[in-house]
């Protein structure tokens, strides 16, 4: 088998080579050493890209299998598989670059022994562990199909329904938790995102997204491997999409001005331009194209429409996971990072591609070869959208690199009025005892804290500790130190010269008590 | 949820009046954790669990804050982070995945992460709870403190000498212990003689964060059971309505569509 060189396969192979550096560096250096984060910005790209936007891309999987087995509305059923790979597929990612972010991966078993109910994470866990499992169970079919087992299609026949009803649950709770990971951060999350109906926006938005995937694909595949176009499902889908769009933008406005955080969406700063990237042109420019018939039912109209929405979408969870979070931290990814998480990306559409070509993913009607798909219809909307979401990008990557005039304005600070002064009023309540030294045949020499700070104009620890002697907390009542050693400037030494303190030269009988 | 929501327990009281910054309890809890020394510390590290933060002449000494109902153990997946019965906020690294979302978490931003190391470990101060707490010991930093600016003792008793202290000399504090109510209230409580606020002193909310997330996650129960049901019911009513119009299509038998005990449409 030849494979033919094309742009978009050298690139490919560009990045997983990339990516198989980085995934060197990741697993031999640590996390520290591959990625920008720090204990001032503990989650960056790959939590806010390849866990958040890539579970909510796989949204599609449990929509359309509610839309197609609950609501049993049949005609949506030959895009139920396509969907289905690609939450299966998403899903696996996903778990696989929580690996890549853990500081112990080899351990990512634990929630499943180590409980607590109390962690929303914990939660998560769980919810896409048997997730995943009920996406592989759900997608097995297909690939009995493919080998012809019909014992276990039977089997899976009778409990699909339960099982698909089971996937749905699993999904509406950790779709939403996802949200609900940020509601612990009050102080940290930026007005515009924050709110206790962020497990509700992160629902609504994963549906309309799963919605908008399932769109973009059915279109990727025609154009790839020209696949059939169902363009009268999709404009159902469309439909749907802009009620929820709706939805979604009525809700986020009303909490918005419930929390008193309406002035922040007018105000001119970085985190209002890219909410007006998320909202404005990932949910109400997308709701009022697809509202309008003329462009709901054109091949190009959807797809930039739905492409607005997954732009939107990812947008969104950048925005809560790294935006938001940032105020007086800093955090751009290293190329490391991007190097790994575009390689997901490039991961995900091959094996896409292998699953289409092998197993039974479209329907079988394939277009007819004298009469391919008008190619070029989506080529002046797609390259709007790269325009628009250029600008947007470096919007993003300015604000990233913006970072050291945000440090310039942090709080200023009021002018601090001491009512006391510590140094001056100084009461040692807690001195250790005194140090005897009594080894040697020049007499008793007692060390006293007390005497050594009272006698003192300005008394400080610093002279002696830490660098003469540690700080201790049961000081050596005894030492077998004696003699010159004790004279010495690592000593009484030290200080006793004759400058700072008398001579040890003079004055023997002061220390050498008969 | 709340181990230690009563005022047991043990705390630390640091009266940041009588510090003088010389930095005994950096160096002792440098030395009992067997961490590396560093001189003159200015913030908290995975190296460095308590420093003086000297704000004009304000000696600070920072540290974890041991909150009776914590959110670094609440968010945490495993476990690993729990609060004893002692007050102190403890750490299981056997357990820990290293996801780090109780750096994310912690209002304070206290707990710290070994970024370098290829198994880190989350780090911070855990009052001393094996080497000495759990012992009978006070604290390293507060055996050591020479002023006794930072004291160890039962937190309901180290309140009383806090109300005391504002009593005796209104003149001096500031009439705010902070650490009694922030968070839901915290083991390490600090005094002072300047407003918090102009100390960098968060002003945590009064709820325990925890109740935050616990008030969303206690109503999975019930979207489980009613989205559950509610799910099958809309199957079961729209599926046999489909039923009911291929019967009257023609396209099924009565008794192909419903079995032979029958429904009647």
């Amino acid at each position: 088998m030849k494979i033919k060189i094309t742009f978009w396969r050298v690139i490919a192979l560009l990045i997983l080579l990339a990516g198989l550096y980085a995934t060197f560096l990741r697993f031999t250096r640590g996390l520290g050493a591959v990625t920008n984060l720090s204990d001032q910005f503990p989650w960056g790209l790959w939590i806010g890209f390849d866990v958040l936007v890539g579970v909510g891309l796989a949204a599609g999987g449990f929509t359309i299998a509610a839309i197609v087995h609950i609501f049993n509305i049949e005609t949506y059923e030959s895009i139920s598989r396509p969907t289905l790979l690609t939450a299966f597929l998403g899903y696996l990612l996903v778990a696989t670059a929580i690996m890549f972010d853990i500081g112990q991966p080899h351990r990512i078993w634990h929630p499943i022994i180590m409980w607590n109910p109390h962690s929303v994470m914990f939660e998560v866990a769980w919810c896409v562990t048997l997730y995943l499992t009920v996406l592989a169970l759900e997608f097995s079919p297909i690939v009995f199909e493919k080998f012809n087992l019909n014992v276990p299609l039977k089997v899976m026949r009778t409990i699909y329904l339960p099982l698909v009803i089971l996937g749905v649950l699993l999904s509406m709770l950790h779709q939403s938790s996802l949200g609900t990971v940020y509601v612990i951060v009050p102080d940290k999350l930026y007005g515009l995102w924050y709110s206790p109906m962020l497990p509700i926006f992160f629902f609504i938005s994963a549906i309309s997204v799963g919605l908008a995937m399932t769109i973009f694909e059915s279109f990727l595949s025609y154009r790839a491997f020209g696949k059939r176009l169902e363009l009268n499902i999709l404009v159902g889908l469309a439909r749907v999409l802009v009620v929820i769009l709706a939805v979604y933008l009525i809700l986020k406005f009303q909490d918005l001005r419930l929390r008193g955080n309406l002035p922040l969406v007018f105000q001119l700063t970085e985190e209002s331009v890219l909410f007006w990237g998320e909202i404005g042109l990932g949910v109400f420019l997308p709701m009022i194209l697809l509202f309008i018939p003329q462009v709901r039912v054109k091949r190009a109209g959807l797809f930039f429409s739905a492409l607005l929405v997954i732009m939107g979408f990812i947008l969104n969870r950048l925005n809560v996971s790294i935006t938001g979070m940032l105020h007086n931290e800093t955090y751009f990814p290293k190329w490391t990072e991007v190097a790994i998480t575009l390689s997901f990306v490039t991961v995900g559409f091959i094996v896409f591609a292998l699953a289409v070509k092998y197993l039974d993913i479209f329907p079988t009607e394939e277009i007819d070869p004298h009469n391919p798909p008008p190619l070029e219809q989506i080529g002046l909307s797609g390259r709007v959208i790269l325009g628009m979401w250029g600008v947007v990008l470096a919007g993003f990557i300015i604000y990233g690199l913006a970072k050291d005039n945000r440090l310039e304005h942090p709080v200023e600070a009021a002018a601090i009025e001491r009512k006391t002064d510590p140094l001056r009023e100084l009461e040692f309540t807690n001195l250790p005892a005194d140090i005897v030294y009594d080894k040697s045949d020049m007499g008793t020499v007692t060390f006293s804290h007390e005497t050594h700070l009272l006698l003192v104009d300005n008394p400080q620890c610093q002279p002696c500790h830490p660098k003469l002697y540690d700080y201790n907390i049961t000081p050596k009542q005894q030492t077998p130190l004696v003699g010159d050693v004790m004279h010495e400037s690592q000593s009484c030494g030290h200080c006793h010269n004759g400058t700072m303190a008398f001579s040890i030269e003079e004055e023997c009988t002061l220390c050498h008590v008969e | 949820m709340h181990p230690q929501s009563n005022s047991e327990g043990y705390a630390i009281l640091t009266d940041l009046t009588k510090c003088i910054g010389c930095e005994a309890c950096v160096q002792a809890c440098k030395t009992i954790n067997e961490l590396p020394p560093a001189e003159h510390p200015s913030k908290l590290s995975a190296t460095t669990w308590t420093y003086i933060d000297r704000r004009e002449g304000v000696n600070i000494r920072r540290q974890c804050l041991h909150c009776l109902d914590p959110a670094c153990a609440s968010v945490c997946p495993v476990a690993a982070l729990h609060k004893t019965e002692t007050g102190a906020v403890i750490y299981d690294f056997n357990r820990c995945i290293g996801c780090r979302y109780c750096l994310l978490a912690c209002p304070f931003e206290i707990p710290k992460y070994e970024w370098d190391k290829a198994l880190p470990r989350v780090q911070k101060c855990i009052l001393c709870y094996e080497k000495r707490v759990s012992k009978g010991e006070e604290p390293a930093c507060t055996a050591i403190c020479p002023t006794g600016a930072t004291l160890f003792g039962k937190r309901n008793e180290l309140l009383d000498v806090a109300r005391q202290r504002i009593k005796d000399h209104p003149e001096i504090y500031v009439n705010h212990i902070y650490g009694v109510a922030e968070a839901g209230g915290t083991s390490v409580l600090y005094l002072s003689d300047v407003p918090f606020e102009q100390l960098g002193f968060k002003t945590a909310q009064t709820t325990p964060y925890p109740q935050l997330t616990w008030n969303i996650l206690r109503h999975i129960p019930t979207v489980v059971s009613v989205g559950g049901v509610g799910m099958l019911g809309t199957w079961w009513i729209i599926h046999r309505r489909m039923l009911i119009e291929k019967v009257n299509n023609g396209e099924l038998s009565e008794e192909e569509a419903f079995g032979k005990r029958g429904e009647t449409p």
